[in-house]
């Protein structure tokens, strides 16, 4: 996808199922999301004990609630309303993200989500840009 | 060895005062906190010159706010700071003024809460630490997703929740000082405008200006300076705590809320039972059943159907944000914290007139701020 940016690439990678860039700590093995990289908030350890790992965007829905009240000072940015997910991903982390579904219809707890790469605007140059959303991950696939 | 606010120095409420909570006006945070300081000091029947210290809990007026409030007052050279920590400002404010007095550094020692609406960023949107949502999520969605939780773990309705601002709106219309003076219907609350989830804009509290101030005083304070006694009311236990690692999914407003309420229960030497009344940080609806169940009220799951029992409207078991909470008297920010300290006191002493709690002996003021901090507080008539 070359013609196409990310929105957060400290955050993802650029794949079709993008993978989450978390990061994990060596000394107690706490996995965390967002990464950083200024100590561990479960044990103390050093950055340098803090290490970067990926974790696949897959999880389930704990909760979701569809915003309608968003102000978006530039106004070129995202229009309310638009949903956001609680997710528990396999791998223990829960994260917060904006779900491909615009609204909570068809949505359930419980719910098997997976990452995607969906527009998101475009930038200075006139390039695609894409952010990672989730969205359900129908029985079928 | 250390030592609890309860082993040292006992220490009393004495004067509190308001400024009413509105919406953003002209008047200044001079006007705002003087007209509260001057309210405490004529309640506890005290001049400023006998203030020993005094603190200040604010959080988006910017630098040195004490002194071009207080100067006013008579400048007498006794110490003053701000405190910030974020929605408890103002209850961080009482319990540093309530350290000064159990420590013995002050007999008479003054908070104050005072705040404006002001676009203030939190410190942690400059750590560079980005999440996938950034400012799409803000505090209504959060509790959005909670409410989400909760209705769907314990097979509840929206109006249960919505219940909550029916009758926060129904104590508030009896507050002279609350934002919001009106009862409202259930109808009326479910008609929105939708906000975020199930929350409509009268489950979210309203954000504006006001100020509140409490007096703290020592026996020896009391007794130098000939103030009423049996209008004094004695902290019982003041906490505070901070959050660690919840892993997975766990709800960490309760939890610290559970941690922190345990361990002023503990230093007060009271149970849930005990309380006459509990003003809490119900910022938005669903924030009251999940913490009176945090606190041990009733059981889990049973916040909703203890609401609409009637046990905590006012003349029931323990009233609830008796003062309208959050949700209707309003949450400037600072002063919030110190306003649930000057509700409590008033309730204790049996002056809250047509929102009286009947018998009301003790009360626990809540509140929690973003970061995330909890700070409780234990009053009780002597």
């Amino acid at each position: 996808m070359p013609d196409e940016v990310l929105a957060q690439p400290a955050l993802y990678t650029a794949n079709a199922a993008p993978r989450l860039k978390a990061g994990r700590c060596t000394k107690c093995g706490y996995v965390f999301f967002p990464p950083q990289t200024y100590g561990c908030e479960s044990c103390g350890a050093l950055p340098d004990q803090l290490e970067a790992v990926e974790l696949a965007g897959s999880g389930k829905l704990h909760s979701f609630a569809t915003v309608h009240h968003h102000q978006d000072r530039s106004g070129k940015g995202l229009q309310a309303p638009f949903t956001v997910g609680l997710i528990v991903l396999d791998e223990g982390p829960a994260i917060r993200s904006l779900l491909l579904e615009r609204t909570d219809e068809g949505l359930r707890i419980g719910d098997r989500m997976h990452s995607v790469l969906a527009p998101a605007g475009t930038d200075d140059a006139g390039k695609q840009i894409v952010e990672l959303r989730f969205t359900k991950t129908e029985a079928a696939r | 060895m250390k030592k609890t606010i309860r082993e040292m120095r006992p220490v009393y409420v004495v004067g509190i005062g308001l400024h009413k909570y509105q919406y953003m006006s002209e008047t200044t945070f001079v006007t705002l906190g003087l007209t509260a300081v001057r309210e405490a000091l004529a309640d506890a029947g005290i001049g400023f010159r006998d203030i020993e210290s005094a603190y200040t809990g604010t959080a988006l007026l910017g630098m040195a706010v004490s002194r071009p409030i207080l100067r006013h007052l008579g400048a007498s050279g006794i110490p003053m700071a701000q405190v910030e920590n974020a929605s408890a400002s103002g209850s961080t404010a009482f319990r540093q003024a309530c350290i000064d007095v159990a420590s013995g550094i002050s007999d008479i020692a003054l908070a104050i809460g005072v705040d404006k609406p002001a676009p203030l960023a939190p410190a942690a949107s400059k750590a560079n630490i980005r999440d996938l949502v950034g400012a799409r999520v803000v505090p209504f969605t959060h509790f959005a997703l909670l409410a989400n939780e909760y209705m769907n773990r314990y097979g509840l309705k929206p109006e249960q929740v919505a219940a909550v601002a029916v009758k926060n709106n129904r104590n508030g219309a009896k507050n002279p000082y609350a934002q919001r003076q009106k009862a409202v219907t259930l109808e009326e609350v479910m008609a929105g405008p939708p906000i975020s989830g199930s929350l409509t804009r009268l489950q979210c509290c309203p954000v504006g200006e006001g100020a509140a101030a409490v007096v703290v005083a020592s026996e020896e304070g009391i007794a130098r300076l000939g103030i009423d006694r049996k209008r004094a009311i004695k902290v019982l236990a003041s906490v505070t705590r901070t959050e660690h690692v919840y892993r997975g999914a766990k709800n960490f407003d309760a939890e610290l809320t559970r941690e922190t309420t345990a361990q002023a229960y503990e230093e007060a030497g009271v149970g849930p039972k005990a309380l006459d009344l509990i003003e809490l940080h119900d910022a938005f609806t669903i924030e009251e059943l999940l913490y009176v169940e945090a606190m041990g009220l009733c059981a889990e799951g049973e916040g909703a159907a203890m609401i609409a029992s009637g046990a905590v409207d006012i003349g029931g078991k323990c009233a609830l944000s008796a003062s309208g909470g959050l949700l209707a008297m309003g949450h400037p920010i600072g002063p919030t914290g110190a306003g649930q300290i000057c509700e409590i006191t008033r309730q204790l002493r049996g002056e809250a007139g047509a929102r009286q709690q009947p018998n009301a002996r003790t009360g626990l003021a809540h509140m929690v701020g973003i970061g995330a901090v909890c700070v409780v507080h234990i009053l009780q008539k002597s």
